[in-house]
């Protein structure tokens, strides 16, 4: 499964966002994430991705794509962590 | 009370016995206790394992990035003022929103958010604690959400004395219009404590009910001489109080006047009441009112079913009634809708205006040994149909010490 659906799949479980709304381009703020959400949804990933997020994520994902970037920037740069099963 | 006179124009509840005004006042009249064993989750390492939760699903009601800041005390409060706002009638788009106001009560605010923190950081050594936390905890958090459901930017205060919480609550919203610095204000109280540490912690002080094994619903009995306790119960009341004038201009119904407040504190001990001050609170709502004692025609009681409260507060009604505390019918419906804590004021104001409204006097359940240092009225057999009376009396005293009592009215023009 690619980061994207998984990701996806988060936001549509734990947010109750609609599908069509999860574009690539969609900004996370206007789909009701704002910055304290954002921190809720990282712990979410660490969860779904086996992933470890030292400190606090970058100040710049504003949209979907954007964390599918910093997602996967994250299971490359983890030596021994496996991406979404 | 001193002032511009005080309407109550809308009533919201969301109860253990009920999620409407209608449903609450139908398991009033009937008698019925929402006492039960809690969920096998929280029973299991309870030696009370008892309670009085309210059945309300949010997750229909808010929107889910809403709802992830929203303690389940917030959701509860916002259910039953959005229920007060419409009964009311009001538009507060067609109010002066700075003269309009919000005053809550509640003991513990977000304890289920509180609770769930601690487990995470403590029982699962973990560190992740929601980031919501502080926003959903905070005790003045139902208080804001209301404010920002209905624009209002006049005061908005939340009250925080233990058991009488929301009654202090409506009586503080009340003299603000009868001084006549705001107009309308939305009153009352949440609390939403049926948590395992907020239970544990109750338990711990040995102020619970024993369970009544044959029959968990039976298990609180105010004013009984095997009373064991009082048992917790989650919820929310909350009043649309406006100036007289006001509710009359825009042709609203007004369901009583709110005529009396008084407020005393013990100051004496933490948790033990005293007679001089219970007694000293029902004489100042009586004064405020411009009532004698034989206006009252109900007393929905303190009545927590702990053995110092009960025979205390009857002391108290003795000295402040005289001859006529054994003519007053006194009801203690915590027996059916258990202690809602900071909630409770609200609801049984609300209860006592019902009665009021509909001259039925609500019972006192499960008094089945007479106490002889209770040995009023206490309407022990069920529900009883009263003639019309002018007034009635809603008594709430907490641990701290702080005793508050309203009076409403019946309907006068």
């Amino acid at each position: 499964m690619s980061t994207l659906t998984a990701l996806q799949e988060i936001l549509i479980k734990d947010y109750a966002i609609p599908r069509e709304r999860l574009m690539p381009d969609a900004l996370l703020s206007s789909l009701g994430v704002d910055s304290l959400g954002m921190l809720e949804l990282m712990f979410k990933i660490e969860d779904r991705f086996d992933l470890k997020i030292p400190g606090d994520p970058p100040t710049g994902l504003a949209t979907v794509a954007d964390v599918v970037a910093y997602v996967d920037s994250l299971i490359t740069a983890g030596p021994g962590r496996h991406g979404p099963s | 009370m001193i002032g511009r006179r005080i309407a109550v124009t809308g009533m919201g509840v969301v109860t253990p016995l009920g999620n409407s005004l209608a449903e609450l006042s139908a398991n009033l009249g009937a008698g019925k206790s929402a006492v039960r064993r809690l969920a096998p989750s929280l029973a299991a390492r309870l030696r009370s394992p008892i309670g009085a939760p309210v059945d309300f699903d949010a997750t229909p009601r808010f929107d889910p990035p809403r709802l992830r800041m929203l303690d389940r005390v917030s959701q509860l409060a916002l259910e039953a003022t959005g229920q007060a706002v419409s009964h009311s009638g009001i538009d507060f788009r067609a109010e002066d929103l700075e003269r309009c106001g919000v005053f809550v009560g509640s003991g513990m605010g977000g304890a289920t958010t509180t609770d769930e923190g601690y487990q995470a950081l403590y029982a699962e050594g973990s560190d992740r604690i929601k980031p919501y936390t502080v926003l959903a905890a905070m005790t003045s958090a139902a208080a804001s959400w209301i404010g920002i459901d209905h624009g209002i930017t006049g005061p908005n205060i939340t009250f925080s004395t233990a058991c009488s919480s929301s009654a202090v609550a409506i009586g503080e919203a009340a003299l603000r219009i009868a001084a006549g610095a705001a107009d309308v204000m939305i009153a009352g109280g949440a609390e939403a404590p049926l948590t395992f540490g907020v239970l544990r912690a109750w338990e711990a002080m040995r102020t619970l009910a024993a369970e009544n094994l044959a029959d968990p619903s039976a298990s609180c009995r105010p004013f009984s001489l095997n009373r064991s306790g009082l048992v917790l119960g989650e919820g929310a009341a909350f009043t649309i109080l406006e100036d007289w004038n006001h509710a009359l201009a825009r042709g609203a119904t007004i369901h009583a006047e709110l005529s009396g407040y008084g407020l005393t504190c013990d100051a004496v001990h933490i948790t033990r009441p005293t007679v001089m001050g219970q007694a000293g609170a029902m004489r100042a709502a009586l004064r405020s009112a411009g009532l004698d004692p034989n206006s009252i025609g109900y007393i929905n009681a303190h009545g927590t079913a702990t053995v110092q409260n009960d025979a205390t507060e009857t002391e108290a009604i003795k000295t402040v009634f005289g001859d006529d505390a054994y003519r007053v019918p006194i009801s203690s419906t915590k027996s059916m809708h258990g202690h809602l804590l900071g909630a409770a004021g609200a609801l049984e104001f609300i209860i006592t205006v019902l009665s009021l409204r509909e001259h039925l006097v609500p019972p006192t359940l499960h008094l089945d040994v007479a106490d002889p240092a209770c040995d009023l009225d206490y309407v022990a057999a069920g529900p009883r149909r009263v003639a019309p009376f002018r007034a009635a009396m809603s008594n709430s005293f907490a641990f701290g010490g702080t005793n508050a009592v309203l009076i409403a009215e019946g309907r006068q023009t």
